[in-house]
């Protein structure tokens, strides 16, 4: 008996090939996107280099020096993103830009006058788009090693000019004073107690002189000490003292500053990002959904009576379009006033660019949910295959897990995907706070796909006059 | 001809094939005001295929179909016929008046007069009581009215109905054919379809049998009868030994057990019954018979099952 069951469970299985799909494909299907997304990405086993835009001035060799460092180090991927520009206008533009293109995770900015010197100050700007935090701290502690390497060399650069400046006032005064005995090491012409040391303080500016008495030359009698004797020709008769602790530790803090232009005065900006993924994955299901209505009316006859009526297949197709592309529109208007009323994400300051993504992105569905109607043959076989179809694009395109964590490769697999755009349209719009012409690249792709889709489903839509 | 005798409906010659398989083959039908016209076939004779022809949802490959709408129905958008398909092809979360408000609308129907025909067409199908009960609530008889009623809002010339009465009881079946019959009164030509044999005789003024896309047979039952199986009567005598004696009109099978004759009319009966009581050894069983849609349409279409 209970083979008997067995047996009718595998027919079933064997007669209904989606179902089939669903239970052996699907699975391997995700299966194969999660670890595309995880092997190329997030947990890769190997760090994922941090990719950085650099906007360097031109013709500053400390510049090209440090470029040349940053192109060394296996953690970062350094991008030339051309001359920046010195107008400030000009600047952000670039700014935008390349943050907008989503390759950097963090852009790297160095003035016209850096330099590395130790009497200038060590500037260095990073701006970033706020959502690879790791990226900063990495690119930050880079900063600062390849700073202090470049301030030990220094501090060891000066102690050898030191020693050998000191080696040769030796030299001099040997050969000058060869019978000089002072086997207790007092009264030396090197410890000439009242003439200026020279101090290198590690500060970049110009190494400062001053005067003080070392505590052995105070308790000498002024005779003992005098007169003073002349150097070699051509000598200073200065001491050469370099404080290497005060060389390391003193001086100019290097200022690299963390800009975020787009995060800057909003309160908890990613809840927006979290709102828009959310909200296109269930917008996606709801308009599949809502479509599956024409099957459902076309099993039960109902559609043949429409069909027979005044409206016309077009209005048909239209007006289920209509409806379906309204409720999205107001589905991800409920979502994102939900997170503006709990979330505070700054959807006032920001309607214009979020009704622009919103009409395109329900347009966008919508088509998709008509054309899935249209290709399927029953509410089950909707159903089953728009679940396949919406959970791969959700996982590639950015709903399940940010596209930033991803590979190249996996940006560009979600690029055919209605989540990627989407999501990329509203990231602009709420994360980088781009003006709203900066959408025409997802419009255009949302708004053309619909419209191909759409056309697409009138041509097929044929088969609703010829029933199921 | 008055136009009370001029067809509503033409089909001439109309052929459609799906895929290079021919599903109507040559069919030609005329369809009269006020008239109920039972149509049936076997599953898979093209009964879909043509209905759908006739409401435009399909385009014939060959011949044609043409609406002449009488002067009773001018004004109107009459020149549409009415679908009722065999599902309830309602919205089941919707109202009575809300469906019908919007299937009145779906036909052109609207403000004063939708609401005049609404509830016209509630007092035809008995649903005013239930007008603000969702349609899934209502009882399968009410549903199927509602069904109805929902494609003769925009009062119809012709009504084509895919068998209206399955699955409901005996008095809703009463009530649905009342409905139909006000429809013919008032020169509604229906087009009926369905398995229902004996409905189909006792309700329909003419019958078609449909098989392999083509029509079979086109007439009242007694002329049917008559074409397909000669007379319409069948007397049958059983005997409990070999019968030795011959018997005028009847045929005897090999063993002279049984034997069968044919009678044009119940007329004839007294006579045959008076001739067996003359027998020596009179029948074990006599076994009268009256041929009916059922062997008509065996006769027609075979006994072979289909699909």
């Amino acid at each position: 008996m209970i083979l008997t069951f067995l047996r009718i469970a595998c027919l079933r299985l064997r007669n209904n090939p989606l179902e089939l799909l669903l239970v052996f494909v699907m699975p391997v299907l995700f299966f194969s996107i999660f670890a595309m997304i995880f092997s190329q990405g997030i947990a890769a086993g190997t760090e994922k280099p941090v990719r950085l835009g650099l906007l360097l001035p031109e013709g500053n060799v400390a510049a090209a020096e440090l470029q040349s460092e940053l192109r060394q180090n296996s953690s970062l991927i350094c991008t030339d993103l051309g001359v920046l520009p010195t107008e400030s206008e000009g600047r952000e533009r670039v700014i935008l830009e390349a943050q907008n293109s989503s390759r950097y995770d963090l852009l790297l900015l160095l003035p016209t006058d850096f330099s590395t010197a130790e009497e200038a100050r060590f500037q260095v700007r990073l701006v970033t788009d706020g959502q690879n935090a790791m990226a900063v701290a990495m690119v930050r502690a880079i900063l600062e090693e390849y700073y202090a390497v470049q301030r030990v060399e220094g501090v060891v650069e000066k102690l050898q000019d030191a020693a050998q400046a000191a080696a040769e006032v030796a030299a001099a005064a040997e050969r000058a004073l060869p019978a000089v005995d002072d086997p207790e090491g007092q009264g030396s012409f090197f410890r000439d107690p009242v003439s200026p040391r020279r101090v290198f303080d590690g500060s970049g500016a110009p190494a400062s002189v001053e005067s003080e008495l070392s505590p052995v030359a105070a308790e000498q009698p002024a005779s003992v000490l005098d007169p003073p004797l002349d150097p070699a020709p051509g000598m200073s008769a200065d001491v050469v003292d370099v404080d290497t602790e005060k060389l390391l530790t003193a001086g100019p803090e290097p200022q690299i500053s963390v800009d975020n232009p787009q995060a800057a005065d909003q309160q908890n900006p990613r809840i927006a990002m979290y709102a828009a993924g959310i909200a296109v994955l269930f917008l996606l299901f709801a308009c599949t959904g809502h479509a599956a209505t024409m099957l459902e009316e076309a099993e039960s006859g109902t559609l043949d009576r429409i069909l027979v009526s005044e409206a016309g297949l077009l209005q048909i197709v239209a007006g289920k379009w209509l409806g379906i592309f309204l409720m999205g529109c107001l589905q991800l208007s409920v979502m994102f006033v939900f997170a503006e009323t709990v979330f505070r994400i700054h959807l006032w300051s920001h309607l214009d660019g979020f009704l622009v993504m919103a009409g395109c992105t329900s347009a966008a569905t919508a088509s998709f949910a008509m054309l899935m109607a249209t290709l399927c043959r029953t509410r089950s076989q909707l159903q089953g295959t728009a679940t396949v179809i919406i959970l791969s694009m959700s996982a590639m395109g950015g709903s399940m897990i940010p596209r930033f964590v991803m590979s190249d490769r996996m940006k560009e697999l979600g690029r055919w995907t209605f989540n990627a755009w989407a999501l990329d349209g509203f990231q602009k719009v709420f994360w980088f706070q781009s003006p709203i012409e900066s959408l025409r690249p997802e419009v255009t792709v949302l708004l053309g796909s619909s419209l191909v889709m759409s056309l697409a489903t009138l041509l097929l839509s044929g088969r609703w006059r010829r029933g199921l | 001809m008055t136009q009370e005798h001029q067809p509503i409906l033409t089909l001439q010659a109309v052929r459609k094939s799906y895929r290079g398989r021919a599903a109507l083959q040559g069919i030609s039908l005329q369809l009269f005001p006020g008239e109920l016209l039972g149509f049936f076939g076997p599953n898979g004779a093209g009964k879909t295929t043509m209905i759908r022809c006739i409401c435009g949802l399909l385009k014939p490959d060959e011949g044609s179909i043409s609406l002449r709408i009488p002067d009773s129905f001018r004004g109107s958008r009459a020149s549409r016929p009415g679908l009722v398909p065999q599902n309830l092809a309602v919205y089941p979360d919707l109202t009575v008046q809300q469906n019908l408000e919007v299937f009145g609308r779906l036909e052109g129907v609207r403000g004063a007069a939708l609401q005049q025909r609404i509830d016209e067409v509630l007092d035809w199908s008995a649903l005013r009581d239930r007008r603000r009960s969702l349609a899934r609530t209502l009882s399968g008889g009410m549903q199927r009215r509602l069904n109805i009623a929902c494609s003769v809002l925009h009062r119809p010339a012709v009504l084509l109905l895919d068998e209206p009465t399955v699955g409901v009881d005996p008095q809703s079946r009463e009530r649905i054919y009342a409905m139909m019959q006000e429809l013919t009164a008032a020169g509604t030509a229906v087009l009926l379809t369905t398995h229902q044999l004996e409905e189909v005789e006792t309700r329909c003024d003419r019958i078609v049998v449909m098989d392999h896309g083509q029509i079979v047979a086109d007439g009242r039952l007694p002329q049917l009868v008559a074409s397909s199986l000669g007379l319409p009567h069948r007397v049958e005598l059983s005997f409990q030994h070999a019968c030795t004696v011959e018997l005028r009109d009847f045929e005897f099978d090999e063993q002279r057990l049984t034997a069968v004759c044919r009678l044009a009319s119940m007329q004839q009966l007294p006579g045959v019954l008076e001739v067996l009581q003359r027998l020596p050894e009179p029948p074990q069983a006599i076994n009268v018979r009256s041929f009916g849609l059922q062997d008509v349409f065996l006769a027609l279409t075979g006994r072979s099952l289909r699909e």
